[in-house]
């Protein structure tokens, strides 16, 4: 693992924290031609 | 008459280092430079070319390159670059093309996982692309690098896609950071977008560093497309 990163979203339920945490992955957090990302969600 | 000085935006992120030489190299080799805050939001009127420096934007954080891409100044720069203008990037420029989807690959810490900062020896590939007319295929340059985070890497499918479209415009002698392919510096598929690792900007002056101007070759080269673009538009 390169690297963890935690986040709190607020308000959201867990589709739409997973689907905003994609979002998030693939245009920022995650260069997708050298990283790959897991999502865990707690709630 | 003189000839036009052609306008060359060089843009400032936070955390770039290498705008003012840029700047100051560029003017002596005859292009009308001007410095671009990252938070713009249109370049200057007239600009026939941008500069993305070294440095480290935004404390390279997260991976090099990552955030400066969503800095305001950058929609405009991806404009003008999918119009066909022309757009260098330097080390962490480069980085920041990358990571803007502007030039293809990403960049990796160094095999050795030590910063470099040293001249190294290129061998340029083509000298048909607007960064590089005052060179000659084949010719040795010398250029200064400095980075961390040099290794250029594409997988096997896009890098055989590069060598086979000649997207390889430098490729390093001695390969000093694992880039695939020793690549050094690459353009896209139009080639108006070009991104090198080496510091031209270093290497313009025979007073400082090693002496070398090669540098110059690259910069000059830029600004005299740059200024052909201007007469052509005129």
């Amino acid at each position: 693992v390169g690297r963890v990163i935690d986040l709190e979203l607020e308000g959201a339920d867990g589709e739409t924290a997973r689907a905003e945490l994609e979002r998030a992955c693939d245009q920022l957090l995650a260069n997708p031609l050298i990283e790959s990302y897991e999502i865990a969600l707690d709630a | 008459m003189s000839d036009p000085r052609p306008r060359i935006a060089v843009v400032t992120f936070p955390g770039s280092n290498d705008d003012r030489d840029a700047v100051l190299a560029l003017e002596r080799l005859g292009a009308d430079a001007h410095a671009v805050w990252y938070a713009e939001h249109d370049l200057p009127s007239d600009t026939a070319a941008v500069v993305l420096p070294g440095g480290f934007s935004y404390g390279d954080y997260l991976r090099c390159g990552a955030i400066a891409r969503f800095a305001p100044v950058m929609q405009a720069v991806a404009r003008f670059a999918q119009h066909g203008g022309l757009v260098l990037g330097i080390c962490n420029g480069f980085q920041v093309l990358c990571e803007a989807g502007l030039l293809p690959g990403a960049f990796r810490p160094n095999a050795s996982l030590e910063f470099v900062c040293r001249d190294v020896e290129l061998r340029l590939q083509r000298s048909d692309t607007p960064f590089t007319t005052r060179a000659e295929p084949g010719q040795a340059l010398t250029i200064p690098i400095k980075h961390g985070e040099g290794c250029y890497f594409a997988d096997d499918e896009l890098l055989a896609g590069l060598e086979r479209d000649g997207q390889v415009v430098l490729r390093y002698d001695r390969n000093p950071n694992g880039s695939v392919g020793s690549i050094a510096g690459v353009c896209n598929e139009h080639g108006n977008v070009f991104g090198m690792m080496p510091h031209p900007e270093h290497a313009v002056d025979p007073l400082v560093g090693s002496g070398s101007t090669d540098g110059a070759l690259i910069l000059g080269s830029l600004v005299d497309s740059a200024r052909a673009r201007l007469l052509t538009a005129a």
